[in-house]
């Protein structure tokens, strides 16, 4: 049975090879020069004392490999449509399944062997294209700490290898469960793309409950390595949040989202700092800052610690992974009680 | 036969326009939250500079119109690739290709209605993407940028009839669906790619200021910058990019006489805003001419074919 799988599937298994090896190839010459420039940036501004701009001068890479290392994010998709789809869909529309269901072997072997095959190649896929993008993306993810941003963390570490057998059993599910490949395509398509979507913007930033730290109004709001900012904005007395204008021309103290607007500040502070909207001299700044200090007025960023990346990349894994095997046991269910 | 296309075609018709329909109902909903959001920043500020770090636009609605840069390669490989590809692969060509009507006249007709939806298609998701960004553009000026000229204007409507035409090529040359679905995607995203990272910039000449290297310049509307940084009177571009050296001398530290008697100058080479318009239609242009190629050698390999 695993020979006849080899048989059917070595044309699409050789260009897939080919393809993995040519992204492998652009990425690995690419990635090389990445890292010297990385290195020699580093080297650079560690003699001028400007390492703490560098996030916002230096650019990495190129923008076409840039590009196509974020089109990673189909990838799954693309395996789920060109191999999952078909699987079962294509034998129906073809009549083979007529044969292939009437041969001494049972069509639940018969199912389990190519599924298994299949799954077990969309994840060594998956985890090829992430390995390389997760090494590219090294010196970035230094640069930029933003390995945990929605859409990085999406292509990187083991969640695209929870996505791609996602995607082939949502495949292999939808051509059984309709009959058809085109159709089940689409439904494979917008199925992906939508669980992926409902997930990463609902569900993802309560995996594990955020953390939420204050700051008082003098200090830069932010943590350490490469958390992921959930929200961020100013308290006053309760930890009630202050309601903040859109948009203001006057003068602002702290950092968050261009600061706190001296407008919105408690009334004494107010007259302290005299109303105007020219820039406080450095003592009647200070004196504004500790009378909002006294009205405990703090800045606050919500957030999922950097230390936490590991167990979200395993929680989002797990949970493709649970789906990817309930997609698999409806399709059982449906095959076995189907006739050829 | 047009009759015949709208009978093989009515449940994706109907299921495109249900689709778009949805598109729309989120696009607008949340295009009208962002306009009265913006109309009510009008009255203090006018540019991202003058109203600090506000942002527009929810992240539904901005997730909604990334993904549109996808709709043409959809249409390309779900209606385009199995035009002649699944005639083919069910052998309907042999009945089709029987009858009375020519083979041209019945890829005429079926290629021109389904190149025709593309466009209307494309247009109607262009059009609805071009109205919700309409604030951000006033307020980011990013509509030149790559991916943001993408997805407005005419461009979405060349990006559609040419994902169709190429599907419908590769399933006539391929003759089976899946292969052509594969070719189209790989297509469509390797042409796009090529096009919008090294042709694109080099549309129409571009334009270079010149500034003191100790003062910033950003070009007025929304340009789209090519590249920027310091040159000295021969032309020669200093290393380290907004922050450059001479010599391992920061530029900050230069006396400016010295700076002025070298003839150390910034530079920004930039599009013009009043580029966007002949950039669209360059850009749609390119397209459309692939897309006639596409079809003529679809024709060329129907009309020599057996069936």
């Amino acid at each position: 049975m695993s020979w006849l799988i080899w048989r059917l599937y070595r044309a699409q298994a050789a260009i897939t090879a080919l393809l993995l090896a040519a992204f492998a190839a652009l990425l690995l010459v690419t990635g090389v020069q990445v890292a010297a420039q990385w290195h020699s940036a580093l080297v650079t501004c560690t003699q001028t004392h400007t390492c703490g701009n560098l996030s916002s001068t230096l650019f990495l890479g190129s923008h076409a490999v840039g590009f196509l290392v974020i089109m990673t994010l189909g990838v799954p998709a693309i395996l789920g449509m060109l191999c999952g789809a078909p699987l079962v869909a294509h034998e129906f529309e073809t009549g083979t399944s007529q044969f292939a269901w009437t041969q001494s072997i049972t069509r639940r072997r018969w199912l389990a062997v190519k599924a298994g095959w299949l799954l077990l190649a969309a994840a060594a896929v998956g985890a090829v294209v992430s390995g390389l993008v997760t090494w590219w993306s090294g010196p970035n993810n230094a640069l930029q700490a933003n390995a945990f941003s929605p859409g990085r963390f999406d292509i990187m570490g083991i969640a695209p290898v929870g996505y791609a057998v996602f995607a082939m059993a949502l495949g292999i599910t939808a051509g059984a469960l309709v009959r058809r490949t085109l159709p089940a395509v689409g439904i494979t398509l917008a199925g992906f793309i939508v669980v992926r979507f409902v997930i990463f913007s609902w569900l993802r930033p309560h995996f594990i409950s955020a953390v939420t730290t204050y700051f008082p109004l003098n200090r830069a709001v932010t943590v350490a390595g490469s958390f992921w900012q959930l929200a961020a904005g100013y308290v006053g007395a309760g930890d009630r949040p202050i309601s903040i204008p859109q948009s203001t021309t006057g003068t602002v103290l702290g950092t968050v989202g261009g600061g706190i607007p001296v407008s919105s500040l408690p009334a004494p502070c107010q007259a302290l700092a005299g109303g105007g909207n020219t820039p406080l001299s450095p003592a009647v700044n200070d004196a504004v800052l500790s009378c909002a200090q006294a009205h405990h007025i703090r800045a606050y960023l919500t957030y999922q610690p950097a230390g936490r990346y590991w167990a979200f990349q395993g929680i989002e894994t797990g949970i493709f992974v649970l789906l990817a095997a309930a997609l698999i046991a409806v399709t059982f269910a449906v095959l076995s009680r189907r006739d050829a | 036969m047009t009759w015949l296309v709208w009978r093989l075609y009515r449940s994706q018709t109907a299921i495109a326009a249900l689709l778009l329909a949805a598109f729309a109902t989120a696009l607008i909903v949340t295009g009208l939250q962002m306009a009265s959001h913006w109309h009510s920043l009008l009255a203090t500020c006018t540019n991202s500079s003058a109203c600090g770090t506000v942002s527009l636009g929810s992240t539904v609605g901005h997730d909604l119109v990334v993904l549109s840069l996808a709709a043409p390669v959809i249409l390309g490989f779900l209606w385009g690739a199995p035009l002649v590809a699944h005639e083919l692969e069910t052998g309907t060509v042999n009945f089709v290709w029987a009858q009375s009507i020519s083979k041209a006249r019945w890829l005429t007709v079926k290629a021109g209605w389904l190149l025709l939806a593309a466009a209307i298609w494309g247009g109607a998701i262009a059009a609805l993407v071009t109205w919700w960004s309409g604030p951000r553009n006033a307020f980011y000026s990013n509509q030149f940028q790559p991916n943001y000229f993408d997805q407005q204007g005419i461009v979405p409507i060349g990006y559609a009839v040419f994902a169709t035409a190429l599907g419908i090529a590769a399933g006539t040359v391929c003759r089976r669906t899946l292969v052509a679905i594969a070719v189209t995607i790989g297509g469509f995203i390797g042409t796009r790619l090529l096009i919008s990272q090294f042709l694109r910039d080099h549309y129409m000449a571009a334009v270079t200021a010149y500034y003191n290297p100790l003062s910033s310049y950003s070009p007025p509307g929304s340009a789209w910058v090519l590249s920027t940084g310091v040159v000295d009177r021969y032309g020669h571009v200093f290393s380290g990019g907004s922050a450059p050296e001479v010599n391992g001398v920061p530029i900050t530290a230069i006396p400016a006489s010295c700076m002025q008697a070298s003839g150390i100058r910034g530079f920004t080479t930039y599009q013009p805003a009043y580029h966007y318009w002949p950039f669209q239609g360059i850009e749609t242009g390119i397209y459309l001419a692939l897309a006639a190629i596409l079809l003529a050698v679809t024709f060329f390999v129907v009309r020599y074919r057996d069936a």
